[in-house]
């Protein structure tokens, strides 16, 4: 039993957490986060550089083919700083689909450019009957022509305003067990019919309505096979939840750090908040809730990266725990800052807001509380 | 990360070793009659064996496998300790671990070399069963107020005072316990740490009735006289000595949890296979949602138990995670009564053969985690600390040296 980091992976992590503790502090994040596409080119530039884009994939085709342990601790760091960012649905998401369902030609042109990060893709499986298994998908897409013609909404869909391809989960066919049917597409977000719009509002990352209306795409924008998108996409959904996981993980640890630090200087009837045991419950939930989240997912992480056949059950019991405990954590550390917690320059509500977009994100706990039941053999 | 306790050829090789000899000598012999569910319940010709296959433990250096061997440790990794650990779990015997985990820690840390060999040895070999003898009747959470009295006497200490919920089951061979030496010093430096024969004159030890069966004992002291020789570490200095015990009862040294958590995998098949109203119980939103959160938590504190195992055995200095593993294991054991009685109902309080659940196992949940509330510090001594570790009390400490430190 080994639970420490490797070298190489005590590197990555110093030298991400030096890296954006140094560039990005809460005021720049903030800063990104109120602009209109709350992305920021020159951070992506930073990612692409220091190999953080690519490193998922497999060096063929640009990247480091790098573990999932490895990609968890980079998860970490960027959850510590509240980074928002298109890694997640671009190359988690878009680039691992491509990966698992797509053919040679489409690896070949399609995942060098994510590894880049010159091509940034979106990934749209949920729409208003909002729910991430496969029954929730009825986005339609008939044929036509040797064309596919794409009718439906999907919705709260991230990192839209930033991509330039959106990678479509769609209905091919109704008939058979919600599993069958379901076909991937990656679309250019500039087709006609294509529409998007950013829901405004208090997300952790921005989400936008994409409206498809007769999209018109050529068959060779379907990911895999007509019909099987599913199977190769659940293998992705897993791993994009435990990626998750880690960031919340990160997420937890810096609402600690900076309600420890608050409670040792906040000086309050003369003395520490810390010394009252009332606060100090508070900060003892986010310290069992990070430390619950923290080892569900390392042990999934390294399940996943054993390919054990037991990593999905890790996964999704992690997912629970992470994604209750970080919101649960982020409300603890305002009962710990009362009101400059909703200080928007001191900026604690950067990972409330967070946290409250990643609680149903990929999954919320009932969701996954389902799929540990269905595993068990419930 | 690896989170597997073997990964070399030579791991794989001591299991099969190890499976062997627990095969071999591990046998529980079915005349003594079946093992009961509370280990309080255990006959004394039950409990006569199980000293003795700890002692055959011990004879190999199993019994305490991390320890020093030259204090009768198996001088062995934390990966062999998991491997022994779980292979002994592979059969149903009735030995139960004594206190001896509480004291060797002391002992290490503070103790004479004279001390180790003549007290602690025979301990880690499984010759010599402690019990931790802490609580007092007006001494608990607060136990620097405790009010056993040690009057020196030329080189011996007359005891006289009272320690309850301690133990052990049927007697012990020796007690571990702090008492007071100096009643004019100020706290925390007024107690020394004694190591006590338990069949001295003035020393007599009742049953204690309680809901939970875990053979709960209380010792009277009256004017039992005890040699200087049993006292560990300086006349005063006892509270500081015995802070490395509750390092290790606080959770510190880690625990080596199963995955598959008997109460918990036998609860899940029992909604499984049991039929209401014609449907699986875990087909039951409500119902499955109780028994997923049960295996959650169990996972969570076996965990926490494995870091801090792994963590202690490598020299990973801690700060508040002894405690959290302690609150942890609390919280999950409190909380899974609940949600077995939510998911079982009446079936969860009946030892009925015929209705129990788990032929009673779940019955006997009931009441013994009961207990967990405060064994070993209560909910909020664990809390106390954490949050001293943390940094963010009035009293800031930092973890008390063990085994891994002194070792």
């Amino acid at each position: 039993m080994d639970l420490s980091l490797t070298p190489g992976q005590q590197m990555l992590r110093d030298a991400a957490r030096d890296f954006l503790t140094r560039e990005y502090p809460r005021k720049v994040i903030r800063e990104i986060d109120e602009t209109e596409s709350g992305f920021s080119p020159e951070l992506w530039r930073q990612m692409v550089d220091m190999g953080w884009v690519g490193m998922i994939l497999p060096e063929e085709y640009g990247g480091m083919g790098s573990s999932f342990t490895d990609l968890g601790v980079l998860y970490e760091e960027m959850g510590a700083a509240c980074l928002s960012s298109p890694h997640h649905s671009s190359v988690v998401l878009g680039g691992l689909t491509i990966l698992e369902a797509g053919n040679d030609k489409q690896k070949k042109k399609i995942l060098p450019s994510i590894a880049s990060g010159q091509r940034i893709l979106a990934f749209a499986l949920t729409e208003p009957d909002y729910g991430w298994g496969p029954g929730s998908v009825k986005l339609a897409a008939t044929r036509k022509n040797g064309h596919f013609v794409l009718n439906g909404t999907k919705l709260f869909v991230p990192d839209v305003q930033v991509a330039d391809q959106i990678l479509v989960v769609a209905r091919t066919s109704s008939r058979g067990s919600p599993e069958t049917g379901i076909t991937l597409f990656l679309v250019d977000k500039g087709t006609a019919g294509l529409s998007s719009r950013i829901l405004e509002g208090w997300t952790g990352d921005k989400l936008s309505e994409v409206i498809f209306n007769n999209v018109e795409v050529p068959a060779s924008a379907v990911v895999g096979r007509v019909g099987g998108g599913w199977a190769p996409l659940e293998r992705v959904l897993e791993k994009a939840s435990i990626a998750m996981c880690a960031y919340s993980v990160g997420g937890m640890q810096r609402l600690l750090d900076i309600s420890v630090e608050y409670s040792q200087n906040r000086i309050a009837f003369g003395v520490p908040i810390g010394t009252f045991q009332r606060v100090q419950d508070h900060v003892i939930e986010i310290v069992n809730d990070l430390e619950a989240a923290r080892w569900t997912t390392y042990e999934a992480l390294w399940k996943l990266d054993e390919r054990q056949s037991d990593a999905p059950l890790a996964i999704s019991m992690a997912s629970v725990i992470a994604s209750e405990g970080f919101p649960h954590s982020a409300e603890a550390a305002h009962r710990v800052h009362a009101g400059i917690g909703i200080d928007k320059e001191y900026g604690l509500y950067l990972y409330t807001k967070k946290a409250r977009s990643l609680q149903h994100y990929l999954g919320d706990p009932v969701h996954h509380r389902k799929q540990v039941g269905r595993l068990l053999g419930m | 990360m690896d989170f597997k306790p073997e990964y070399t050829k030579e791991q794989e090789e001591f299991r099969k070793e190890v499976r062997a000899w627990v095969e071999e000598n591990a046998r529980y012999p079915e005349e003594l009659g079946p093992i009961p569910l509370s280990s309080g319940d255990m006959s004394r010709e039950m409990w006569l064996w199980g000293r003795d296959f700890q002692r055959k433990l011990g004879a190999k250096g199993w019994y305490y496998p991390t320890y020093p061997k030259e204090y009768g440790g198996g001088g062995l990794s934390g990966d062999k300790d998991i491997i022994i650990k779980e292979e002994l779990r592979r059969v149903e015997h009735p030995v139960a671990y004594s206190m001896v985990s509480m004291a060797a820690p002391a002992l290490l840390v503070y103790g004479t070399e004279e001390q180790k060999q003549r007290l602690l040895k025979p301990m880690l070999r499984g010759e010599m069963v402690a019990w931790q003898a802490f609580t007092e009747p007006g001494a608990g959470s607060d136990l620097a107020s405790l009010q056993t009295r040690a009057v020196r006497d030329g080189d011996d200490f007359i005891i006289t005072g009272e320690k309850c919920f301690i133990g052990g089951h049927h007697e012990p061979d020796v007690l571990w316990a702090p008492v007071m030496t100096d009643p004019d010093a100020p706290r925390h430096m007024n107690l020394g740490a004694f190591v006590i024969p338990a069949n001295l004159p003035g020393i007599s030890i009742r049953f204690q009735n309680l809901v939970i069966r875990e053979g709960k004992r209380a010792v009277t002291f009256e004017g039992a006289r005890v040699s200087r020789e049993y006292l560990v570490g300086g006349e005063t200095q006892g509270w500081r000595v015995i802070q490395s015990s509750l390092e290790i009862e606080h959770g510190g040294g880690g625990s080596v949890l199963p995955e598959d958590d008997p109460i918990v995998t036998g609860a899940l098949e029992f909604c499984k296979k049991t039929l209401r109203n014609g449907v699986p119980l875990s087909s039951d939103p409500a119902i499955q949602k109780e028994m997923v959160d049960l295996y959650i938590e169990a996972n969570v504190h076996r965990l926490i138990g494995m870091r801090n195992h792994w963590m202690h055995n490598n020299n990973v200095p801690g700060t508040y995670h002894g405690s959290q593993n302690s609150l942890v294991g609390k919280y999950t054991a409190l909380r899974s009564a609940v949600k077995l009685l939510n998911a079982l109902g009446p079936f969860a309080l009946t030892v009925d053969p015929k209705w129990g659940a788990l032929e009673g196992k779940v019955e006997d949940h009931q009441r013994h985690t009961l207990g967990s509330d405060h064994r070993g510090g209560t909910i909020d001594v664990q809390k106390v600390i954490i949050a001293r570790r943390i940094g963010i009390s009035r009293t800031r400490e930092r973890a008390a040296p063990t085994r891994a430190q002194a070792g």
